[in-house]
């Protein structure tokens, strides 16, 4: 059964509306990254799915009950769900009293302080008991609502930008942290990031949405290298991004031309399309070899950027590839800009769309 | 000029020798009025925190009245509780006019409006961020409201303490209600009166010393409190 599914769920403030036909399930144990630029919808869906506001239309399920169906019902899914908001917050209390909110207002009572003990371990601040949450860093205070949030072991955590705010040593910890949440205790994990690395790192499956609609979803790999949309590849900063036209194709090989090149691919559409090459695709050489690879273009280096690790070549064919390099091939194939080298790469390394 | 200097030794002296009479009036202004703040806190806290939660049809002119109502003369909260407990009045029968009961009901009418207002007040300056966040970890709305008047506690504080400071200082209801009798209801505002157009000036100052005080003390308190905040 699906732990949450969001069926035909619409939005509106006022005449703003903020989610179309949002249909979604969510499987018990999995991690989910809610993906999108900002204002894209991806805390309002998170609000609707902890049940602190409802859709304008559409159907919430929480284990495939109405979650909306009356108050206590809605008390009662909720208490199953833990929650992290984006913005570090605390009760004015001590770190203890925050973390044993949710099993004092659940009235539990046995091992409390055990529990407090180990999940202040768990987030890096054991012995923080009586400090006042209020002084906490931001980034103390967001690994405290963690803990607070799982306090109560809850069936199904929501983050929101959970790292949003945080330090780059503070936010390794805390994604270290999820992740080990989410594998060890297979608590369901739904989180929202407009940082697409953090997604493919922490999520086994990612939901892109953009105006309030979801563009895709599936796992990081297929959003990455097989983007729906030319929407999709752009946002995820998918590199070598064309459009041309196909030709002719034959046993599922295409010849698409894109008015100063042509490409070789593996597809079965036909007409005007998108295609797009991941830079470690391809293979670059000083002098014409012969490859297995089925395309084999000249171009000119146009600029070199060193990205730190490896060097960024920007190739121009007519059509501008961008290729990835080490610094010892740099130096052996003796390139500089205005250099004349050949790109190779695969009909199948060739994604169309 | 030399009388009212004489005069104010003499208080002092009054105030250092603990008159007994003194003393009688301060202990009883005391407990009508704190009795009255406990009382009407009692009641206005949680009336305030509902108020505050729930969005209902004429909330905000409820809030418009309410605040009205800070202001209201005491007298005329004394000549509305008068009517409603004279021997001719619907609650005639209970004889609360002229006793203490009767004042703190006076006095938890006249401070009710403020300590309601004012809680509202404190429950709106905790963000809604803290309320989502008291629902999202599982409270009951109950749970939630008493969460919140915890995130106020110091707002609300200093709530109770200047409604003390309005019962304490208030002369209208302890003078119609009270009738300032000798032992029984007479409280600090109505000797002050009795006794300074009586020409008893001595007393007077003394008792206007203590309520002074008192104004000091309660001061600091809520700076403290404020401070906290």
């Amino acid at each position: 059964m699906h732990i949450v599914e969001l069926e035909e769920i619409y939005k509106n403030y006022g005449n703003l509306q903020v989610l179309k036909n949002i249909n979604l399930q969510i499987e018990k144990g999995t991690s989910t990254a809610l993906a999108g630029p900002t204002g894209s919808g991806k805390t309002v869906m998170l609000r609707l799915i902890d049940l602190l506001e409802k859709p304008s239309s559409g159907t919430v399920y929480f284990e495939g009950a109405d979650a909306n169906e009356s108050s206590k019902t809605r008390l009662n899914i909720r208490r199953q769900i833990g929650m992290v908001f984006q913005k570090p917050l605390a009760f004015k209390a001590s770190v203890y009293d925050n973390i044993a909110y949710g099993l004092k207002v659940r009235g539990i009572k046995e091992n409390m302080d055990g529990r407090i003990k180990e999940l202040l371990e768990l987030i890096g601040l054991p012995g923080y008991e009586n400090r006042n949450a209020l002084k906490l860093s931001g980034g103390e205070t967001q690994r405290l609502a963690l803990a607070r949030a799982m306090i109560t072991d809850p069936e199904l955590l929501l983050l929101d930008e959970p790292t949003a705010n945080l330090d780059p040593i503070s936010k390794k910890k805390l994604e270290e942290l999820i992740l080990k949440i989410n594998r060890e205790s297979e608590t369901t994990v739904i989180m929202t990031t407009h940082d697409l690395l953090q997604g493919q790192k922490l999520a086994d499956r990612m939901v892109l949405l953009y105006n309030g609609q979801i563009l895709q979803s599936g796992t990081p790999d297929q959003i990455f290298r097989k983007p729906k949309n030319r929407f999709v590849a752009d946002f995820v900063g998918i590199e070598n991004i064309m459009s041309g036209s196909i030709e002719s194709s034959s046993n599922g090989l295409a010849k698409i031309k894109t008015g100063s090149i042509t490409v070789f691919a593996v597809t079965e559409k036909e007409g005007e399309v998108h295609f797009s090459i991941r830079p470690d695709e391809i293979t670059i050489s000083r002098e014409k070899v012969q490859t297995s690879a089925r395309n084999t273009i000249q171009g000119k280096v146009n600029e070199i950027i060193d990205t730190g690790s490896l060097i960024k070549l920007l190739v121009d064919t007519g059509e501008l590839f961008t290729v990835f390099i080490t610094r010892e091939s740099l130096n052996e194939l003796n390139i500089s800009i205005g250099t004349s080298i050949w790109l190779y790469f695969k009909a199948s390394a060739v994604h169309v769309f | 000029m030399n009388e009212i200097i004489q005069a104010i030794f003499q208080a002092i002296e009054l105030i250092i020798e603990l008159d007994p009479k003194l003393i009688q009036i301060t202990k009883l202004s005391l407990y009508i009025s704190l009795t009255a703040t406990l009382i009407g806190s009692l009641i206005a806290i949680p009336i305030g925190g509902i108020i505050y939660y729930y969005e209902f049809w004429g909330k905000r002119s409820i809030i418009n009245l309410i605040q009205t109502l800070y202001s209201v003369p005491t007298v005329l909260v004394g000549l509305f509780l008068f009517l409603l407990i004279s021997q001719q009045g619907p609650f005639g029968f209970l004889k609360l006019l002229f006793t203490p009961t009767g004042m703190i009901i006076g006095q938890i009418l006249l401070i009710l409006p403020l300590l309601i207002g004012f809680t509202i007040t404190a429950l709106v300056g905790v963000s809604t961020q803290i309320k989502e966040l008291a629902i999202s970890l599982g409270a009951s709305t109950y749970q939630t409201i008493i969460t919140i008047i915890k995130e106020a506690r110091y707002a609300i504080m200093g709530t109770v303490i200047l409604g003390f400071g309005r019962a304490i200082s208030e002369v209208g209801v302890a003078i119609l209600i009270g009738g300032n009798i000798r032992g029984f209801t007479r409280t600090f505002t109505t000797a002050i009166s009795l006794e300074t157009s009586r020409g008893n000036l001595v007393l007077s100052i003394a008792l206007g010393f203590i309520l002074l005080s008192l104004s000091l003390i309660i001061n600091l308190l809520l700076n403290y409190l404020q401070g906290k905040d």
